[in-house]
């Protein structure tokens, strides 16, 4: 019985199949997977903005004008977490725009209007951080109300004996801190992932690395987040 | 519970989501965002502007046919031509009629004594032209334009005639 169970492309097992070189299966399923994903990602998709484009595109600016309504609270999110400043951010978003509303008659929807939008804005973050180096001050905005109700806040007040005896603002400050202290590659995937709520996918997409190099910053950051607050429990009211 | 894990790492940074901007602050972004773009326009330059707009033109409509451009700047060329013949042509008009001498004199006095009180004094005024014309003038008439000499003397001045 020298035939061997072989792997296919769609990694399937089939029987009867002449036996191939493990690493051969491998590498061709892989690259297989890799081409079929690559593949997925180029094709134009159906973007719910796609009717706000071709507008824009066309010349109507009104268009332009409700994508900036609808992503600009989010786009803020992200980049004043990268920030922690309200000035900058403010400053940046207008920027990101700016350059979105020059550039769009380029942008060919082989992504989706979200991811590319989210590309531009990360990258002029980053860049804008880099510049702006370690010399920056927190500005941070005010925290809603409604977190007293949030659930879980009310968990961490309740089992986590630092968070409880700190008050709101003196939490606040502990976290920011901790995210500066973060590198800027890290700070945006913990950004993105942790407070954004995206998915691994889409993260490697905006960022255009793959999805195992955004799995490794998430761990490298998760440790040093973990060291920084420590401190946090040990002295957590300064 | 020693440390923080990386659920409670993830629901602290979760918690960040309630740091909102200032109230009305997403309400007014957009108007900023206008009045930033206006003042963006308005600091480049006239052929920036101008450039950017033919730009947007030509991405609005778009021109398939390469016989429309040798049309077009065709069109810019004769417009050029005509409004610059219209502001040639003017002047032309004017030199034309500087060109004919105009009948101005003034009366030379040949008696140096002449006054008002003596009745019926008559002079004998020899007319002589203003000016002379002659070819070295003509080209000075056909670029200055013309003017009006109030050398022309009254009626009452006129001599009266003897018989």
């Amino acid at each position: 019985m020298d035939r061997v169970l072989a792997l296919s492309a769609t990694g399937r097992i089939r029987r009867g199949e002449p036996a191939r070189r493990i690493s051969d299966l491998l590498s061709s399923g892989l690259d297989a997977r890799a081409k079929s994903k690559r593949q997925a990602m180029d094709q134009p998709r159906t973007d719910e903005d796609q009717e706000l484009l071709t507008r824009t595109k066309s010349g109507d600016a009104s268009a332009f004008d409700q994508l900036v309504i609808k992503y600009t609270p989010r786009l803020y999110g992200l980049v004043y977490n990268m920030t922690a400043n309200h000035e900058d951010t403010n400053d940046l978003l207008q920027d990101i725009f700016s350059k979105a509303y020059k550039a769009i008659r380029g942008f060919r929807g082989k992504s989706t209007f979200y991811t590319w939008i989210h590309s531009i804005a990360v990258n002029m973050t980053l860049n804008f951080l880099k510049k702006r180096g370690r010399r920056f001050q927190l500005s941070l905005d005010d925290v809603d109300a409604s977190i007293q109700n949030d659930k879980e806040f009310l968990e961490a007040t309740a089992t986590s004996s630092p968070v409880r005896e700190a008050d709101l603002s003196e939490l606040q400050r502990r976290l920011n801190e901790a995210m500066m202290k973060l590198s800027d590659d890290h700070r945006a995937v913990v950004t993105m992932f942790h407070i954004q709520g995206m998915p691994h996918a889409e993260i490697s997409k905006i960022l255009r690395v793959s999805e195992g190099t955004v799995r490794s910053r998430l761990f490298y950051a998760n440790r040093q987040l973990q060291n920084y607050l420590d401190e946090f429990r040990k002295n957590p009211v300064s | 519970m020693d440390e923080f894990n990386d659920n409670e790492i993830s629901k602290l940074l979760r918690l960040k989501r309630y740091e909102q901007p200032p109230p009305g602050y997403f309400e007014n972004f957009l108007h900023e965002f206008h009045r930033r773009q206006r003042d963006e326009l308005l600091r480049q330059p006239l052929w920036r502007i101008c450039l950017d707009r033919a730009h947007e033109f030509k991405f609005r409509f778009p021109v398939r046919s390469l016989a429309s451009y040798p049309a077009a700047v065709a069109a810019v060329l004769v417009c050029g031509a005509i409004i610059s013949l219209k502001i040639y042509q003017q002047p032309e008009t004017t030199q034309v009629a500087l060109q004919s001498p105009p009948a101005l004199s003034t009366p030379t006095s040949t008696d140096a004594q002449w006054t008002l009180a003596s009745p019926g004094a008559t002079r004998t005024f020899r007319m002589q032209p203003l000016h002379r014309f002659d070819a070295s003038t003509q080209t000075h008439w056909a670029t200055t334009p013309p003017r009006y000499v109030l050398d022309s003397v009254p009626v009452s001045y006129e001599p009266t005639f003897r018989f």
